[in-house]
């Protein structure tokens, strides 16, 4: 059995080999993607284009909008003198936000200064629009002007009123970000990509194995052969599992030297999940391959199972924020458990003891799947 | 026939005006392998040409040239009257090409493959109706005109497909391996069919692996490594090998075929069911030779005589001088 | 051009789709089926991030602090931690986002205006939750210290007060604007069933047997994107309706408009289908480079999720070049701002414009020729 199982394998390697470039379109194509996506996205939000109303004209107000305008977060778009002229920017799309800053800030600013006494009284108040059109760079808006017009102000307290800058500070919480200490927003992005790219490796070259000969009537041929149902399934799994983690290492790679994303963990752990990932994504792969008819079915369902499978990668949205449904239906994507262990080896050097859970996951996942897809597959090609 | 605009006189135009299909030099590459080598294929209207050759000779190139289906590296190419390297489609109208390969809407009915290159082909509407049932009764598909193309068996394929190329009532046809694959009654129905369009005044170009085919042909031409080494009538052709046939009927004919190899003057010995076909240089001369070894080495045998070669002895023959030639 | 080579090749590729059952449903509601699934997914009032408390001062005032903490929806305390290691376990494994240690004689300090002994650990991997709970935190603790600071000393943690207000969408909900925008990542598989319907008769030989006709390219490249292109209407049309029925996202602007320049949309990305149909000879192929060049960067290059101001120049070039981000662009424009032509011709235009150049270019190596 091993020995026939080894030559049905050597045909699909075979094979593979001619078709050299697809298997060559993939890991070359999808790695260069990856560069490219991965620089595309792996910059903190910054550059977005901000507009200002200074009813005020003072030389506060100037220095407000100065401390806007030294973050890296906005690019000062330009100034407008009416109201209308920033909704007409913002249906346009041309600003992600607005700052409006009233008349007599400036000496509401001088009266802070002076009303040391009874600060409250006088609290100067300016406002700031957003393109609610754009959710996610409004948000890294909001962010990052409040807490820059929080500083700019407690500056102003602390210059103006000549009070101990100590005595400020020791009211904030001290703040630690562990495991991306510099809040690097490759370490974000990139594992989510990865994750996405070697899903639909893996699922391509599965999903290929049955349609495809069926579809061209070449299934009939090795029907006939004396293979039993199980050799096929592990040889045209070979390939695929071979092909996909191959890609994993690349990718990892690519991620590793380009975006500075850390392998905190055990690479020999990373290595036997890694491989586990893979035969599930696998399985499901084939269960995709023998449900359809044609390629152009199997291929419509393979994009289907992708996007949505992106949208428990964390990169849209936190899992654990989702409806309480998806929240269980997330459990049962393996791309889910997939990413939690990536993110946990590479980031925060975690082992099996604290990651099990998600292996076990997995673990069940692979063998409701592996069984599923080998009596489901077993059963179709007899 | 309406590609020609001539008016011109004497022996050598007509000829000219009856060539319908002339290839000069024709050269094709295939990265760094030459498949077509200078090939000079003349077809005169009305002819049912046979291209027959082994396999990868250039029979399937040669046909996708002539269709207009791949660029012509060197060389020059007419057909019905049209420069192929300058006008391939101004050629199209006037061909019907048949693929070697099923080439139709496997998940389309019979009708509907009909009907869609007869609008491909600008078939009128009025005129579709009448033709199509007529093809459907010629190629015997009017009881499967509403069975998906999938469901049809190879022989009804075939036909489909003849019947698709021959919707627009093309004055050419190309055919590429039209009976590979096919039983023996559907072979023998296919080629009926042809035989009509050919006696309706059709010229057809055909390509064929069976030498029995080429037998029902006008003209054969021979084709090996890309190029054309002998075009004549089948008679011709079959007579011009200069070797003869002896046909040698025996229960050992294991036994006998190693004897007969050895014999001074065979060239070849082949299995032909339960008898050996030797191609010697004379056979009347080697008959006695043969008689006298068969009886020393003990070999009963029923019958040994001269017989004419045929198609496929003179194919073996001619491609084995060629391999010989290029050889030295 | 002949219309009726067109309608030949249209009726033809109809029937394919039609006739299977299973294809023809895929076909016709993966995209809107696709979009709900997301727009599901992307319910996200960020609540209940788990957080874990150490509390080492054990005062009342730090008791009244955490309650202070796990009042309302958006933090969840899941845990008490009596180490740091502790601590550090929860965030490994997961379990929490945030980690609040209060260290020792906080409620002292606090009530003797001598500080905030207070330290704050945030979950750096992930993108979103990580974030928002540690702002849930600031604003929490802030607001513990304002009241238990005497009046007057409190406001100096901000002298001046941001005041903000969202246009289109108060409350900056994620799924108001990604909807829409995702509505150009569904309508890529049309595009897909496009390259693929190019590819198969490549490799089911199909396409020899049409090329020796005299159909011109064009003829034959616009009518296998017809009846795809019909079919994305469907969903055109049934997307807004899903989106406002179920999701309760708002659609402001002219539905009319929206129609006419999804037509416009899809003929932009179905001609990169064909472009892409027409240089691969086998459908693996064709799905792999489709994923490559229309859906990967579809949800990371055309400001979708990541806004196109933040990406690099070069690439903000190449995003252009996507008919993805045009069709993001306006789908938002119309759903939310509710703008029409004035604005949005300029993004118009570029997908008429890129729908004619693929076009154009696929027309221009779609030779009527194997091999």
């Amino acid at each position: 059995m091993i020995r026939r199982i080894g030559s049905l394998t050597i045909k699909e390697f075979l094979h593979l080999l001619h078709n050299w470039w697809l298997p060559a379109l993939i890991l070359v194509g999808g790695a260069l993607e990856l560069l490219l996506i991965g620089w595309a996205t792996s910059r903190p939000i910054t550059n977005l284009p901000l507009m200002v109303l200074d009813h005020d004209q003072s030389a506060a107000s100037r220095a407000l909008i100065g401390s806007l305008e030294n973050m890296e977060t906005f690019v000062l778009e330009g100034y407008v003198d009416r109201m209308d002229r920033l909704q007409q920017a913002f249906d346009r799309g041309e600003i992600t936000a607005a700052l409006v800053i009233p008349p007599g800030h400036g000496s509401q600013v001088a009266r802070l200064r002076a009303g040391v006494a009874n600060p409250g009284r006088v609290r100067p108040t300016v406002a700031l629009w957003l393109d609610g059109a754009e959710s996610m760079a409004a948000s890294a808006a909001l962010r990052d002007s409040e807490s820059a017009v929080q500083q700019f102000g407690q500056q102003l307290v602390i210059h103006h009123m000549s009070l101990d800058e100590r005595a400020l500070m020791r009211f904030e919480p001290s703040l630690r970000v562990w495991f991306n200490e510099e809040l690097s927003e490759a370490l974000y992005t990139t594992p989510a990509e990865l994750g996405l790219m070697l899903e639909f490796t893996v699922l391509i070259f599965a999903a290929l194995a049955f349609a495809r000969e069926r579809e061209l009537g070449t299934l009939e041929q090795l029907l006939v052969m004396p293979f039993s149902s199980l050799e096929i399934i592990v040889g045209k799994a070979l390939p695929a599992a071979v092909v996909g983690f191959a890609d994993f290492w690349l990718l990892l790679g690519i991620i590793h030297l380009a975006f500075g994303v850390p392998v905190r963990g055990s690479i020999p752990l990373l290595f036997v999940l890694a491989l586990g990932y893979v035969l599930v994504e696998l399985g499901k792969g084939l269960v995709i391959s023998i449900v359809s008819r044609t390629q152009h079915q199997a291929f419509l369902l393979v994009m289907m199972v992708v996007m949505v499978d992106f949208m428990f990668t964390g990169f849209a949205a936190p899992v654990e924020s989702m409806p309480r449904v998806l929240q269980w239906v997330a459990q049962f994507v393996p791309a889910h458990h997939w990413l939690a262990i990536l993110r946990g080896v590479l980031l925060k050097g975690a082992g099996l003891d604290v990651l099990w859970p998600h292996v076990v996951a997995l673990a069940a996942l692979g063998l409701v799947i592996g069984s599923f897809s080998l009596y489901y597959v077993r059963k179709a090609l007899e | 026939m309406n590609e020609e605009n001539g008016n011109g006189g004497g022996p050598a135009a007509a000829e000219r005006r009856d060539t319908v299909i002339e290839t000069r030099g024709l050269a094709r590459d295939f990265k760094d392998l030459r498949a077509i080598d200078g090939l000079d294929l003349t077809v005169r209207r009305g002819e049912l040409f046979g291209l027959i050759g082994p396999d990868g000779a250039g029979k399937t190139t040669t046909l996708r040239l002539l269709a207009g289906l791949l660029k012509i590296t060197d060389g020059s190419a007419t057909v019905a009257g049209r420069d192929l390297t300058r006008e391939p489609e101004a050629v199209k109208p006037h061909i019907g090409y048949m693929a070697q390969r099923f080439s139709l809407y496997a998940e389309l009915t019979v009708m509907e493959n009909l009907r869609f290159f007869s609008e491909l082909y600008d078939v009128l509407p009025r005129e579709r109706g009448e033709r199509t049932d007529r093809l459907l009764s010629f190629a015997g598909l009017t009881p499967f005109k509403s069975r998906r193309a999938e469901h049809l068996s190879g022989g009804m394929k075939k036909k489909l497909a003849l019947a698709c190329t021959l919707i627009h009532q093309p004055p050419i046809l190309l055919l590429d391996e039209p009976t590979t694959g096919v039983d023996p009654v559907s072979r023998r129905e296919f080629w009926d069919i042809l035989t009509e369009l050919y006696t309706g005044g059709t010229t057809i170009l055909v390509t064929t692996p069976y030498m029995d085919e080429a037998d029902r042909c006008t003209q054969v031409g021979l084709i090996y490594q890309g190029q054309l080494i002998r075009c004549a009538a089948p008679e011709a052709i079959r007579a011009g090998i200069g070797e003869e046939l002896i046909e040698l009927q025996t229960d050992q004919w294991r036994k006998a075929q190693v004897v007969a190899e050895d014999l001074p003057g065979v060239s070849q010995v082949m299995t032909y069911g339960d008898s050996l076909h030797l191609l010697v240089d004379a056979a009347e001369e080697r008959l006695p030779d043969i008689e006298t070894r068969l009886e020393e080495e003990g070999i009963p045998y029923r019958s040994l005589r001269a017989t004419r070669p045929r198609m496929e002895e003179a194919f073996i023959s001619l491609v084995r001088d060629r391999e010989r030639e290029r050889l030295r | 051009m002949s219309l009726r080579h067109l309608k030949a090749v249209v009726l033809k590729e109809i029937r394919h789709v039609l006739r299977d059952r299973w294809t023809f449903i895929l076909v016709l509601v993966t995209p809107i089926s696709l979009l709900f699934i997301m727009a599901y997914a992307l319910t996200v009032d960020i609540e209940d991030v788990p957080i874990a408390v150490m509390d080492h001062d054990q005062s009342a005032v730090s008791r009244n602090f955490i309650q202070q903490l796990s009042a309302g929806e958006e933090l969840d305390v899941v845990a008490r931690a009596n180490s740091l290691e502790e601590v550090e376990r929860l965030l490994v494994d997961g379990t929490i986002k945030v980690g609040v240690i209060i260290q020792p004689a906080f409620g002292e300090y606090l009530v003797g205006q001598r500080g905030l002994r207070l330290q704050v650990i945030i979950d750096g991997t992930e993108p979103e939750s990580g974030t928002f709970g540690m702002e849930q935190v600031a604003q929490r603790t802030e607001a513990f210290v304002v009241r238990s600071l005497p009046t007057g000393s409190a406001e100096w943690l901000r002298p001046i007060e941001l005041k903000t207000r969202a246009l289109y969408n108060p409350g900056l909900e994620p799924r108001v604007d990604l909807v829409p925008g995702l509505i150009s990542m569904v309508l890529g598989l049309p595009a897909l069933s496009v390259a693929l319907a190019l590819s198969r008769e490549r490799e089911h030989g199909t396409l020899e047997q049409v090329l020796v006709t005299p159909i011109s390219r064009a003829d034959l490249l616009v009518g296998k994107m017809i009846p795809y292109i019909a079919i994305g209407m469907i969903n055109v049309v049934a997307i807004p309706i899903m989106a406002m029925a179920a999701f309760g996202i708002p659609f402001r602007g002219s539905f009319g408009l929206f129609f006419l320049v999804s037509i416009v949309f899809l003929f932009a990305m179905l001609s990169m289908g064909t472009l892409i149909g027409v240089f691969m000879r086998t459908q693996p192929a064709a799905l792999a480079l489709s994923f490559l060049v229309i859906f990967f960067p579809g949800f990371f290059m055309t400001g979708i999720f990541y806004p196109i101001a933040a990406m690099p120049d070069e690439l903000q070039m190449e995003a252009m070049l996507l008919p993805g981000t045009h069709y993001a662009i306006i789908t938002r424009s119309i759903f939310l701002r509710a703008v029409g032509l004035e604005i949005l011709w300029p993004n118009v235009l570029a997908l008429a414009g890129l729908g004619v150049v693929f076009t154009a270019v696929a027309a221009f190596f779609f030779k009527k020729r194997l091999g």
